[in-house]
């Protein structure tokens, strides 16, 4: 019995060496492990006729062959099973450079949208509030409560749209329009931004917009500085261009604020140096600003001993143009689809 | 604004070191913005004096010549055109790599070796206009090149900055010129040795005080630390003469008005330095009175004019100016020949009932000075600047006086600029005489304050701790009259800055800190206490769309004008008359404002379905409506501008595609589904206008109210806007759907029991709606829990008029699990109720699954 056992062993090693596929393993599986007429499946059924002590001893090794031969079986198939699989997948090989067909074709977002949103996602992180107001506006929001009066002649540096039968309403021209009558609504303290359109009545070409985005922001609380107003500018600037940028300040003379300034960045392009792009001066004109002037307080019915503020406008659209490399400002409204799809 | 470097050493000594480029970054960091530095004769390297020694003529052209010009080194053959080239003249000789600009037209051309009709010519005999000198050399006739034989070699080196030695050289041209030299370059000839800085007038709106040189030499003064020159004038002799008199009769509109008559004047041109300095900041130069009064406004920045005494006075040789408001109606011809009709809005000096002159604006064609003048009345004035920007803004007459006058100048100026210019009458015109009284009618009051400036409060302002002493040496340096009260500065305003420009504590903040520099300021944060901001639902609602619509539903988005084309309006039957029109269009080619958004969309479809088998596209934007109430125009009144609703738009079209309405619906149920709104598509709502197509158009209910609608384009409109396939558009308020919207989207328990679907198709007639039909299936059954549309066929084995639909029909029960009876019971009623309600004609009914 134990001859026949180690046989048996013996054979079925000696066999499962030569096997190369699946078939011949099932082959062996049938000469061995067969319910009814396997080799070792048999040698097990005799072990019925022996007596009862060889059968305990017989028994036992009997078993351990067999978990023995199982065993390596289960391994063999194991690896024939991967190799098998591999010469499949290697079969299965597609081009996975090829795109999807049909092709699903994608929605774009107006690259306007997606700087407008940037940015109010980062004003609203500074606790910022976004106002929307009306693009065709009284003359008194976007003139008068500004300080600018009738007849003062900033109105006429702006060359403004007007409403016909309507000689007091335009079509705003800037977005500061919404300071006061976000001060008449909200009150102080506040913070906030406006973006939106606004209107220059001026001819169009690839560097000028009759129809162009600002965004103008609005401090007031109480003791706001100069100082303030620097501090902002900058966190501002590096939220938008994700890194400190070196800024400039110099006087400009905007009717609403009082000191007005000028804000340059030094030009990100160049480094300063001076090149195309900030007409070699090193720096870019990039956000007029200043204290809120202290009549545009009192129009917001704020009293301006107790309450000051800051204004700054960006220029959403020069933005896009910057960050998108935009040639020609026109491509923004044209409505065609081989630009819109780009972004 | 130009101001040139040579005219502001005059009246400040700046340090040789200090190069123009640093000088204007000073003015920009601390006053105002230099937009351009321009060194003068920059444009004319390679020009030199050349001699024409030889003219023949060109033997294939007959108005060309071949010349032989020496410049200085050698002889050069020039082939020449000029008609008044001859042997003997010196001439501007371009060499090779000299710059011009052909016929002084376009862009600036180097000049190259050339063969002209077979002749060889090395460079060329400039005309004045050809090299940027035609406004000190006018042509008399077209083909004439520039004759320097007469001109007088400016002196070498820096220009003698006081005009009285310079004027020695003044006005003696044809004595000869021994001194000019073949090979000198023009430049140098001709004393174009100046720098010419270009200041950006908006950033000098604010500051009267600086629109002429004086001025502009006093801040920069007070920026460099410099003594100004006192501003000396010579006495002169003034007259007795008793026939000039002045009548304000508007003093709010004419706070000072100063004359003075002068006889023996000989009208001629200007000496050479007084034209230089005229062209050096482009002012053309035209005879000697117009040029003093032009001079006096570039330095003093106070407007002039100058009548001729002999077409203004009346009969009994008298002269009475009167100021006053013109007669409706009132005619003006204008110094450049075009005429005005006048409304009493217009100040007009006026003589003998005749209007003289615009006030502030321009003079009057025929009290002009001319050549024949001999005798002259001059104006030194101050007009109120609103009332003259209203005249010139009105009347499109913008010039260097109005621009001036605009700006609130400082009345006290007249005096000092009307003695200036007398003082250079009588040195030009050696016979003249001053033969009036000097008249003088004034009233005028200026605010010189004093303004209290609380040092907390101008640190408070800055952000920063300035010292009192600092504080007061800035103001003084400016000219302010600076006392000291405590901690209080009281600050006197010089009257040049108390018109307008200053004239509260926050102004004298800004003086302040710009001198202080702004670059020293040190930055800080303001503190704030932490709270989230007001949330703008509005804004969030459209982003919302506007990520939904692109990412889920491939749409691309659009920003269109606001303005709109009467000729689309035209092509899509809308009436003007209900659009709200801009009073100055740009170019008169979109003068409405839109109503819609939906005519654009459509013009972006047309423009891209010739390159794209599909656009799908959408806007949100405002839109402009005047029979809808918008925001107050002021806080205090109950005028209220038009509605600007904010708008979605969306347009379709798609190449084959017979029924690009569902792409629509799909979309915007989609859109509204996220949002979590019951959404309702109604038929027959006629709110786009004539375009729709009856057949194919819904309103969109949101929570039963209307916020929009979707429709077919009729061929018949889409086909005049060139569009050849079936077009879609649809649009939605989004202010209105902001209000109605309400997220009513609940968690529903998982179902214990398994659900049966059953599917049932049948046939109707073609009008019955789908809504109607889930409506009514609904209500078949408590088991239904849902009914969903799969199939919906017309055509072939469909008598006409004639649709076949098939639903799944999902049964469940939340108490037990559905035994087959209880299911087909149920879904024979609903074969019954579809035959009741509709006369559906049962096709089949399918086990589909049990779950």
């Amino acid at each position: 019995m134990k001859e026949q056992l180690e046989k048996i062993k013996k054979d079925f090693l000696k066999s499962l060496v030569e096997i190369k596929n699946v078939l011949q393993l099932e082959e062996l599986e049938q000469r061995f492990f067969s319910r009814r007429s396997g080799e070792l499946t048999q040698a097990m059924k005799n072990l019925k006729d022996l007596s009862v002590e060889a059968r305990q001893e017989f028994g036992k090794l009997a078993n351990e062959v067999k978990h023995e031969l199982e065993e390596v079986f289960a391994k063999k198939k194991e690896e024939i099973k991967m190799s098998e699989m591999g010469d499949i997948l290697e079969k299965e090989t597609i081009d996975v450079t090829q795109p999807k067909l049909p092709a699903k074709e994608a929605g774009h977002l107006h690259p306007n949208t997606l700087v407008q949103n940037n940015l109010e996602d980062l004003f609203t992180s500074m606790g910022f509030m976004v106002l929307d107001g009306p693009e065709l506006e009284s003359e008194y929001y976007n003139f008068t409560t500004l300080n600018m009066p009738s007849d003062d002649p900033a109105r006429d540096t702006q060359d403004t749209f007007y409403i016909k039968s309507h000689s007091d309403w335009v079509m705003r021209t800037q977005t500061s329009s919404m300071q006061v009558r976000a001060l008449e609504k909200y009150g102080a303290p506040i913070r906030m931004v406006v973006p939106g359109r606004c209107f220059r009545n001026e001819a169009t070409d690839a560097a000028h917009e009759h129809t162009f985005c600002q965004l103008e922001g609005l401090v007031v609380d109480k003791n706001i500085s100069v100082s303030h107003l620097i501090g902002v500018m900058k966190e501002l600037l590096r939220g938008v261009f994700k890194r400190d940028v070196e800024t400039r300040l110099r006087p400009g003379h905007f009717q609403f604020v009082e000191p007005g300034f000028e804000l340059d960045i030094k030009c990100l392009i160049c480094g300063g140096v001076g090149c195309g792009a900030c007409k070699h001066s090193g720096w870019i004109e990039t956000m007029p600003c200043g204290l809120v002037h202290p009549k545009v307080l009192a129009y917001g019915g704020l009293d301006p001993k107790e309450w000051t503020g800051f204004a700054f406008g960006l220029g959403m659209t020069r933005l896009v143009m910057q960050r998108y490399c935009i040639d020609d400002i026109r491509h923004l409204q044209g409505g065609d689809l081989r630009f819109l799809k780009q972004f | 604004m130009l101001i040139s470097f040579n005219w502001l050493k005059q009246y400040i000594d700046l340090p040789n070191s200090l190069t123009p480029e640093e000088l204007a970054l000073k003015l920009t960091m601390s006053t105002v913005e230099v937009e351009k530095i321009v060194k003068q004769g920059k444009d004319l390297d390679n020009i030199v004096v050349g001699l024409v020694k030889k003219v023949v003529k060109h033997p294939d052209a007959d108005k060309l010549k071949v010349c032989i010009v020496n410049d200085g080194a050698q002889d050069w053959q020039v082939v020449c055109g000029g008609s008044n080239v001859k042997e003997g003249m010196k001439v501007a000789f371009g060499r090779i790599g000299a710059k011009v600009r052909w016929h002084g037209e376009g862009e600036l051309v180097e000049l190259a070796k050339a063969k002209i009709r077979g002749v060889e010519s090395f460079g060329m005999i400039c005309a004045s206009t050809e090299i940027g000198l035609g406004d000190r050399f006018p042509l008399k006739d077209e083909k004439e090149i520039l004759d320097l034989s007469f001109v007088v070699p400016a002196e070498a080196g820096i220009q003698k900055s006081n005009a009285m030695d310079s004027r020695l050289h003044g006005n003696d041209k044809i004595v000869g010129s021994p001194h000019l030299i073949g090979g000198q370059a023009l430049s140098a000839v001709l004393g174009l040795d100046d720098i010419i800085f270009e200041i950006d007038n908006k950033s000098l709106s604010n500051r009267p005080d600086l629109w002429g040189h004086y001025g502009m030499a006093r801040e920069v003064g007070a920026l460099f630390n410099k003594k100004l020159v006192n501003y000396k004038i010579k006495d002169c002799k003034i007259g007795t003469g008793r026939d000039l008199s002045v009548r304000v009769e508007d003093k709010k509109l004419c706070p000072r008005y100063m004359a003075v008559a002068i006889e023996g004047i000989k009208v001629a041109p200007s000496p050479d330095w007084l034209q230089k300095k005229l062209l050096a900041v482009g002012l053309r130069p035209i005879n000697n009175i117009v040029d003093i009064t032009n001079y006096v406004m570039l330095d003093l920045g106070q407007p002039m004019h100058a009548f001729d005494k002999s077409k203004i006075k009346n009969q009994k040789s008298k002269i009475t100016i009167v100021v006053r408001r013109a007669e409706g109606g009132e005619r003006f011809v204008s110094l450049d020949g075009k005429e005005f009709e006048l409304t009493p809005e217009n100040l007009v000096i006026s003589s003998n009932d005749k209007a003289i002159a615009l006030a502030g604006v321009m003079g009057g064609r025929e009290s002009g000075v001319e050549d024949e003048t001999t005798a002259v009345i001059y104006e030194s004035a101050n007009f109120n600047a609103a009332n003259v920007r209203r005249t010139s803004v009105k009347l499109g007459l913008r010039t260097d006086s109005s621009a001036r006058f605009e700006k609130s100048l400082d009345p006290n100026n007249c005096e000092l600029a009307l003695r200036k210019a007398l003082e250079l009458t009588l040195e030009l015109c050696p016979g003249a005489k001053i033969a009036s009284k000097i008249i003088d009618v004034k009233d005028f009051h200026l605010q010189q304050g004093p303004i209290e400036l609380p040092l907390e409060f101008l640190s408070k302002k800055i952000g920063l701790e300035i010292e009192k002493k600092q504080a007061v040496k800035i103001l003084s340096d400016l000219d302010f009259e600076v006392k000291e009260k405590k901690d209080v500065l009281l600050v006197k305003i010089p009257t040049w800055r108390a018109t307008k420009d200053i004239s509260i504590a926050e102004d004298l903040v800004e003086e302040v800190a710009r001198i202080y520099g702004y670059g020293n300021i040190p930055t800080s944060l303001p503190k704030f206490p932490i709270v989230p901001p007001p949330k703008n639902e509005l804004r969030s609602l459209e982003r919302r769309i506007k990520e939904i619509l692109a990412l889920e539903f491939s749409f691309s988005e659009v920003y269109n004008y606001s303005f709109v084309s009467p000729q689309l309006l035209e092509r899509l039957g809308i009436d003007p008359a209900d659009l709200i029109e801009l009073d100055n269009p740009v170019a008169k080619d979109r003068p409405f404002l839109r109503r819609s958004l939906w005519p654009g969309l459509l013009e972006n479809a047309e423009v891209n379905l010739h390159r794209f088998d599909a656009v799908r596209m959408f806007e949100i934007g405002r839109v402009f409506n005047s029979e809808v109430a918008g925001l107050r125009v002021s806080g205090n009144s109950d005028e209220l501008l038009p509605g600007q609703p904010l708008y979605l738009g969306l347009v379709f079209a798609g190449k084959g595609v017979l029924t690009p309405f569902y792409e629509l619906s799909a979309a915007l149920t989609g859109v509204l589904d996220r949002l979590g709104c019951v959404v309702v598509l109604k038929p027959a709502i006629h709110e786009l206008g004539k375009v729709i197509h009856r057949g194919r158009q819904a309103q969109i209910l949101v929570n039963g109210e209307g916020v929009g609608a979707i429709t077919e384009i009729s061929p018949s409109f889409s086909e005049r806007l060139g569009i050849n396939e079936r077009v879609v558009v649809a649009e939605v308020d989004l202010e209105k759907l902001l209000l109605v919207l309400k997220n009513s989207l609940r968690y529903q328990p998982l179902p214990v029991y398994p659900e049966v679907i059953r599917d049932i198709a049948f046939v109707v007639d073609k009008k019955v709606e789908h809504a109607r039909i889930i409506f009514e299936l609904k209500k078949v059954d408590r088991l239904i829990a849902s009914v969903e549309i799969f199939d919906v066929y017309e055509g072939k084995n469909l008598p006409a008029g004639k649709k076949s639909l098939a639903y799944h029909i999902t049964y469940r029960s939340d108490s037990k699990t559905l035994e087959s009876a209880e299911v087909d019971a149920a879904h024979v009623r609903v074969g019954e109720v579809l035959k009741k309600k509709f006369g559906a004609e049962t096709r089949t009914t399918i086990v589909k699954s049990v779950v």
